[in-house]
C-alpha cells in the first residue's frame, strides 16, 4: 500500500537506540518501543520489519552519528594522552551512549549483522588509536604489533567499568601507562 | 496455536486442532524470501483486530482467521497472547501474520536463522 508514513523515521530510529541502550535487546519490548517511540504498531512492523530490523538500524545509526564521528576525530590527536583521554570519555557517547559495549556483549555472539556492526564500531578506534600510535603499517611481531587493539581494548574496559559504577571513567591508569609506551616507541612521523 | 517450520526455502505455518476450523484455514506456506522477520510480542493482542474478513474474534477467548486492519490483510491465530509472534511478510497475500506458538523464543530464531545469508 503507498499510504505515507505517519512518523518521523529517523527520530524513531534516534529514540529507538536510546531505548536499547538504557535497557537491551531483550529487556526492551514492542510495547515499550510502541510506547517510547510514539509510533503505530502496525507502522513500526511495515518499516522494520521486526524487532531485530529496528534494532540494527537503531546500531546502525549509532555507528553512523556517534562512533565513527568521534573515532575520527580521536584520529586527529597530537598526542596518545590526549587522545585516550577524549576515547575513554566519549568514544560511544552520545544519546545512545553504551549501545556499541551492550550489543557486542548481547547481541554479537548470537546474530552476525550485529557482530559486524560492533566490529565496525571497534575497528574505527583501533584505527584512530594506531594513527595516533604511527603504528597503521607496524612490523607483525614487532613491539607495536597488535598495541593499538590493546589500547583500544583499555578504553572500552574503562567505559564499561564507568557504566556498571556510574561515574565518569577513570583514565589515570591508561594515560600511566601510554605515557611510558610513548615514550618507548619511535616517534611517528608527523607534520608539524 | 500454530506450528511454525522451515522447510527448502520456504516457511510452513500449520494451524493446529480446533483453530483450524475458528480461522477456516489450516496451512500457509511463504517462501523465505517474503519473510521480513519475526517478533516476540504478547502486546499486539491488546491492537485492535480491524475488521474481520473471514474466521472468528471472540474478544478474551480466541482471534482465528483474516482480518483487514489500516489497509493490511492480517492472518491471527491466538488465544494466549503470552505466546505471541508477528511475523512480517512482503508480496504476500497477507501482510503480516500474528501466531500463537508453544516456543515463541525459539521460532523467532528459527526464522532469523533460516533467513540469514550462508
Amino acid at each position: 500500500m503507498g499510504r505515507p508514513r505517519a512518523f518521523d523515521e529517523d527520530e524513531a530510529v534516534r529514540a529507538a537506540s536510546g531505548l536499547f541502550a538504557a535497557q537491551g535487546y531483550e529487556g526492551t519490548s514492542v510495547d515499550d518501543l510502541v510506547n517510547g517511540l510514539g509510533v503505530h504498531r502496525g507502522s513500526l512492523y511495515k518499516v522494520f520489519g521486526s524487532k531485530r530490523g529496528l534494532y540494527l538500524a537503531a546500531l546502525r545509526r549509532h555507528l553512523d552519528q556517534e562512533v565513527l564521528p568521534t573515532a575520527a576525530a580521536l584520529a586527529t590527536a597530537t598526542d596518545l594522552a590526549g587522545l585516550l583521554t577524549r576515547a575513554v570519555a566519549a568514544y560511544d557517547g552520545g544519546p545512545a551512549a553504551g549501545f556499541l559495549l551492550l550489543a557486542a556483549a548481547e547481541r554479537a555472539p548470537a546474530d552476525p549483522e550485529v557482530a559486524a556492526l560492533v566490529e565496525e564500531g571497534l575497528a574505527a578506534l583501533d584505527t584512530a588509536v594506531a594513527a595516533v600510535l604511527g603504528t597503521a603499517a607496524a612490523p607483525p611481531g614487532g613491539p607495536a604489533d597488535g598495541l593499538a587493539g590493546i589500547l583500544g581494548a583499555a578504553v572500552l574496559g574503562l567505559r564499561l567499568r564507568a557504566r556498571a559504577a556510574g561515574t565518569p571513567p577513570p583514565a589515570e591508569a591508561v594515560l600511566g601507562f601510554a605515557g611510558r609506551l610513548a615514550a618507548t616507541l619511535p616517534q611517528p612521523p608527523r607534520p608539524a | 496455536m500454530a506450528r511454525v517450520s522451515v522447510t527448502d526455502g520456504t516457511l510452513v505455518v500449520e494451524v493446529e486442532g480446533i483453530d483450524k476450523l475458528w480461522a477456516l484455514k489450516s496451512r500457509l506456506e511463504i517462501p523465505l524470501a517474503n519473510v521480513r522477520g519475526a517478533t516476540i510480542d504478547p502486546g499486539m493482542a491488546q491492537e485492535s483486530r480491524g475488521i474481520k474478513l473471514l474466521g472468528t474474534h471472540m474478544p478474551g477467548l480466541i482471534t482465528a482467521g483474516t482480518f483487514r486492519s489500516h489497509g493490511d490483510r492480517v492472518f491471527w491465530d491466538v488465544k494466549n497472547p503470552a505466546g505471541a509472534i508477528v511475523i512480517e511478510l512482503a508480496d504476500e497475500n497477507y501482510t503480516r501474520l500474528i501466531l500463537e506458538v508453544a516456543d515463541p523464543r525459539a521460532t523467532v530464531r528459527l526464522i532469523e536463522e533460516a533467513k540469514r545469508p550462508v
